[in-house]
């Protein structure tokens, strides 16, 4: 593989991404700092977390007063698709030896798709796989480091921060939802949140229920979509 | 401030071996569709509820809706469908929230 072609191409490609990526790096920075964190730690959770998803649902919990174990369990449940990701892109990153302890960092959603499209079509390819990491991941740190100097400077209730949060997520969820499953689960979901908080209002373990119930709810549609 | 940077330690271990385990552990078995379209759909489900425990609140031992946060996640999700533009979206579903925020204040 030529080496000057893969620096390229995952430059050329990774830039459009890296755009997108800035945009939710930016609410990700205005939000952690509604969450009380402080400009170093909402830049050092996007230096050594690097996942949007993880990220913005830890610091949205946190505004809601939510325990350490509850975060730690609902950001499990979040990272699981990142087994299916890395088992998917283990043979297109194994060339580069030890150096994919490295590159195993990138392993999320935007590098993923991608790094698995690249794969495809031209084999294992590390340094492709490098170079859109690294612009992703500067895309992300700069993006947090913006957000939190904004977020910082302004008054939430005045600004509508403290609107972000609902406003970014649903923003985040509706690109998703155009297979049945999925809606299915998002319904279910929204359906069991509102019961448990209903008849436990304010309690911890709403998010983990519903996390844990209402993909089996888009399992169960899948299949009765299959069978009919 | 410690108890931050202990979430964001724990978080990143967390986050790296579900990249590492998967990358030299799971590669090259076989995993049921089902397994695997359950681990799609996780993230939608948390990201709905977390939407709804913003909507409905709870005040005095009850939930309450809030018209502000309801509004402005409808119009962004309206927003979304037409434009299919994020930053967009969101600011004009601040907006809204906000104005019907300062209405309700009137």
């Amino acid at each position: 593989m030529d080496e000057k072609k893969s620096v390229r191409s995952g430059l050329i490609e990774a830039l459009p991404l890296a755009i997108a990526i800035a945009a939710y790096g930016l609410s990700y920075g205005v939000l952690a700092s509604q969450a009380k964190f402080g400009l170093a730690e909402t830049v050092g959770m996007s230096l050594l977390v690097f996942s949007g998803s993880v990220q913005m649902v830890t610091v949205a919990m946190l505004a809601a007063d939510a325990n350490l174990t509850n975060i730690l369990f609902t950001t499990v449940l979040l990272n699981l698709r990142n087994l299916l990701y890395g088992a998917a892109l283990a043979q297109g990153i194994a060339p580069a030896g030890k150096w994919r302890w490295l590159l195993s960092f990138g392993v999320t959603d935007e590098p993923f798709v991608l790094g698995s499209a690249r794969f495809k079509r031209y084999g294992p390819d590390p340094l492709y796989y490098a170079i859109v990491t690294g612009t992703l991941y500067l895309a992300w740190i700069i993006s947090s480091l913006s957000g939190a100097l904004i977020g910082n400077r302004m008054d939430p209730q005045q600004w509508g921060l403290d609107l972000a949060f609902p406003v970014t997520f649903m923003a985040l969820l509706i690109p998703g939802l155009k297979e049945n499953p999925v809606i299915a689960t998002a319904l279910s979901a929204a359906v069991i949140a509102v019961v448990l908080e209903y008849f436990f209002s304010g309690n911890n373990f709403t998010l983990i229920l519903t996390g844990v119930l209402s993909p089996l709810i888009g399992l169960y549609v899948k299949r009765r979509f299959r069978h009919d | 401030m410690i108890r931050n940077w202990l979430l964001i330690g724990l978080l990143a271990a967390s986050t790296y071996l579900s990249r590492i385990i998967g990358l030299e552990l799971m590669a090259g078995r076989k995993m049921s569709p089902a397994l695997r379209s359950y681990f799609h759909y996780v993230p939608v489900g948390i990201i709905s509820a977390l939407i709804i425990k913003q909507i409905f609140v709870p005040t005095d031992g009850r939930i309450v809706i809030s018209l502000p946060v309801l509004v402005a996640c409808f119009i962004t999700f309206v927003a979304m469908k037409m434009f299919k533009m994020f930053l967009p979206s969101v600011v004009v579903g601040v907006i809204c929230g906000l104005f019907i925020r300062y209405l309700l204040n009137a």
